[in-house]
């Protein structure tokens, strides 16, 4: 038994204007989350859709639990979660959900029991109404995603592959989303989502792959990650405006190769061969009033920001990434 | 396996459990029936003979042919011509006061008898309803018979002979050779034909179109995402064809069992107890009409297995087109512009139903029976009015059979890869390009 859930291998997918992904290999471990991050027009809707085959690709293989994704039944083992998100709107919500754990292979008596579970685990069955008798479009648009999140996890996927989850949900949703995440970690279970909110991926995940332009930039554990671009970034706070001593330090290229302005502090890229004394150093003496100076460990969005740079997004690119 | 049962299940069962099927399939028949029948019983009704004795006949023969007119055009309705005789050279002067009756709407118009009418050659009608064909057959026939009459009475026939000689109603019993053997037909078949394949065009198009919406909104509701990450999309292509075709069939076999029905019992009830009551030449006339009725039961099977035959491959045809259309555009106000040419081919067939019908055996009928897109509409009228050889059904069919796969291969790549594709509508350059993706 192979201990990936997805082994991507020098995957390309090539449309008539564009190359969507180019030689793409990625590995995510059985239990991980793993999020799958980039700009728009990147190559992550593409990735997906050829790990479900639903687009095959041109060259390159990708293989699920150690077998091919085409195989017979190993696509049954995967709940997937599009971008945008349908139901049909004029049947009833039991039977959408019927319909969609049958085509995952769940027989029918079976899925009743579940479907009747996970309407009421969602509050869409409760003492007052039971939606499930309902037609999908009586339903407010948060009680169709919860739907829609049911359809995808009914017949109990080992791996969940979740296309920008986090787009359109309320608050109080998107926590429900984070809550059934880490649960389905808990029980062993593998998920990959894609986004563009770094935030969301910083929390969840325990590895990240960041591409963009249809190209790996980096991937690897969140920690490894952030160790392998850590000591390089500095927070920095002052005491009142800086005075343009202090400005002319900053600025000085043999130092900060980058600098990041959060409001509160400066987040600073040390240039390279410089050293974090050194800039302390040479702030002091330029007269600054230093309310914090901090080695830290950059967050996801910098070292995105950093890898992929402005230059990551295609201009013109619409559509799906 | 298990995945396109699913499908099919739920296109089906969606369809069927709906209050519009239902009400369709009740209501389907009654609503043919009065859009085929009520043209019939306008065009046969009493009003257009009243119409065409409102006349004015102008006889300037000298012979008295104009009375003889008046009685060769006598019928129920109690109108009759009024009869204006004049010499010849004042015809003119009758004429111009009868169009002015005309105009006034006091006449339906007014016929000019002269001496060339005696030699059989010709007369003259002038009037508002001069361009219905019935009417004018009829008054043909009036004057045809009135100088008929005339010219046997001056070879010095009696008059009460000639009444007897010329009282002559054929109805002509038709009956259709093949090599099955002799089949009665009546006017009932042709009737029946013209019925299938009107039947069979609108079913097409009904349905034709019903799987057009239904792929435009699993497209545009993003369901299909979802369901091809189960299944492969030539599954769930396969399964709504299947799915939306069972319907059809399902509601054809409503009517067909319920026409059957209400040909072998209600319609002989109804005509023996109506007869009771009547002159023996009414019952006639009523169980004349009825032909049509008590031929039904009578159908042969052939009858009945080709349409359904025809109509499934030339449903599999036309769903696979509508269906690729479905897939390429993104609203169903796009879909009107994008199926107008898988329309065309289905109307093209409708144009050509009557010239088809009128004679099934010419080469335009023999070539659009054969024809991929017109075949499922005109083969069938056609086997019900004459007998086609056997080489033309089947070339037909193996015709029809080649093209649904080239249908079935040319939709379910355009399907696959439209499916995913929003936004602008591809050009033809484009389609072609899908076609070729893997």
């Amino acid at each position: 038994m192979s201990d990936l859930a997805i082994d991507i291998r020098g995957v390309t997918k090539r449309y008539a204007e564009h190359v969507a992904v180019r030689e793409l290999s990625l590995q995510v471990p059985r239990g991980a989350v793993y999020g799958l991050l980039g700009p728009n027009g990147a190559g992550k809707t593409s990735t997906i859709r050829m790990i479900l085959d639903i687009i095959a690709p041109d060259e390159g293989t990708i293989t699920l639990f150690g077998k091919k994704h085409t195989d017979a039944g190993v696509l049954d083992r995967v709940g997937y979660l599009p971008e945008e998100r349908g139901l049909y709107k004029k049947m009833k919500v039991r039977e959408v959900l019927k319909f969609l754990a049958e085509l995952k292979g769940v027989p029918g008596a079976d899925a009743e029991t579940r479907i009747a579970t996970w309407l009421e685990r969602m509050s869409l069955k409760t003492a007052e109404k039971d939606w499930g008798e309902s037609k999908v479009d009586e339903l407010s648009r948060g009680m169709q995603q919860k739907v829609q999140f049911i359809g995808t996890l009914l017949h109990d996927p080992e791996l969940v592959i979740l296309d920008e989850p986090f787009s359109g949900l309320d608050p109080i949703n998107a926590q429900a989303l984070k809550d059934t995440v880490v649960e389905l970690k808990a029980r062993g279970k593998t998920v990959i989502f894609s986004t563009h909110i770094m935030d969301n991926a910083e929390k969840l995940c325990d590895a990240v792959c960041i591409i963009a332009r249809g190209q790996k930039i980096l991937d690897g554990a969140v920690s490894d990650v952030k160790a392998a671009h850590a000591g390089r970034t500095v927070a920095v706070a002052f005491d009142g405006a800086p005075s343009a001593a202090v400005d002319a330090v900053l600025r000085d290229p043999t130092l900060v190769a980058n600098m990041d302005d959060q409001n509160r502090f400066l987040e600073l890229e040390l240039a390279e061969g410089a050293m974090s004394g050194t800039l302390l150093q040479r702030l002091v003496e330029a007269g600054a009033s230093l309310q914090r100076f901090e080695r830290v460990q950059p967050s996801l969005h910098r070292i995105f920001l950093e890898q992929v740079g402005a230059t990551g997004v295609e201009a013109g690119m619409s559509g799906h990434g | 396996m298990g995945k396109l049962i699913t499908i099919i299940k739920r296109e089906y069962l969606e369809r069927v459990r709906t209050k519009w099927f239902v009400i369709a399939t009740l209501l389907g028949p009654v609503m043919f029936l009065v859009l085929t029948a009520l043209p019939v019983y306008l065009a046969a009704g009493s009003k257009a003979s009243a119409q065409s004795a409102n006349i004015t006949i102008i006889d300037a023969t000298g012979a008295e042919l104009g009375p003889r007119v008046v009685l060769a055009l006598a019928d129920t309705s109690g109108v009759k011509p009024s009869v204006q005789t004049t010499a010849p050279e004042e015809t003119a002067a009758a004429e111009s006061t009868a169009s002015r009756a005309v105009l006034q709407n006091e006449r339906e118009g007014y016929l000019v008898l002269d001496s060339r009418t005696m030699q059989g050659v010709k007369a003259r009608y002038v009037g508002k309803n001069s361009s219905t064909v019935r009417e004018m057959s009829r008054l043909g026939r009036a004057i045809d018979k009135a100088v008929l009459g005339l010219r046997l009475e001056r070879a010095g026939l009696d008059a009460t002979r000639i009444d007897s000689l010329m009282r002559v109603d054929v109805q002509l019993d038709k009956t259709q050779l093949s090599a099955k053997g002799r089949e009665r037909t009546g006017t009932g078949n042709s009737i029946v034909g013209l019925l299938v394949a009107f039947l069979l065009y609108t079913v097409l198009i009904i349905y034709g179109q019903t799987v057009l919406r239904s792929v435009i909104e699993e497209k545009a509701t993003r369901v299909a995402e979802v369901v091809i990450s189960s299944v492969r999309p030539e599954i769930l292509l396969a399964g709504k064809i299947i799915g939306i075709g069972g319907v059809a069939i399902t509601q054809f076999g409503v009517w067909i069992l319920g026409s059957l029905w209400v040909g072998s019992n209600v319609v002989p009830m109804f005509i023996k107890n109506r007869s009771l009551g009547m002159s023996a030449a009414a019952a006639d006339s009523l169980t004349r009409s009825s032909d049509l009725f008590t031929s039904l039961p009578s159908m042969s099977p052939a009858l009945v297995i080709a349409p359904l035959l025809f109509f499934v491959l030339g449903y599999v045809f036309y769903a696979c087109l509508y269906a690729a259309v479905g897939s390429t555009v993104n609203s169903e106000s796009e879909a009107q512009q994008a199926s107008t040419p898988v329309v065309m081919l289905l109307v093209l067939s409708a144009v050509f139903l009557q010239p088809v019908a009128l004679a099934p055996q010419s080469s335009i009928a023999v070539v659009m029976s054969m024809l991929p897109m017109s075949a499922p509409i005109v083969m069938p009228m056609r086997l019900s009015l004459v007998a086609v050889p056997a080489w033309q059904v089947a070339g037909s069919l193996v015709g029809m059979f080649v093209a649904c796969l080239l249908a079935i291969w040319f939709s379910a790549r355009i399907y696959r890869v439209g499916l995913l594709m929003y936004g602008k509508r591809p050009s033809l350059k484009e389609l072609f390009k899908w076609l070729r993706y893997s």
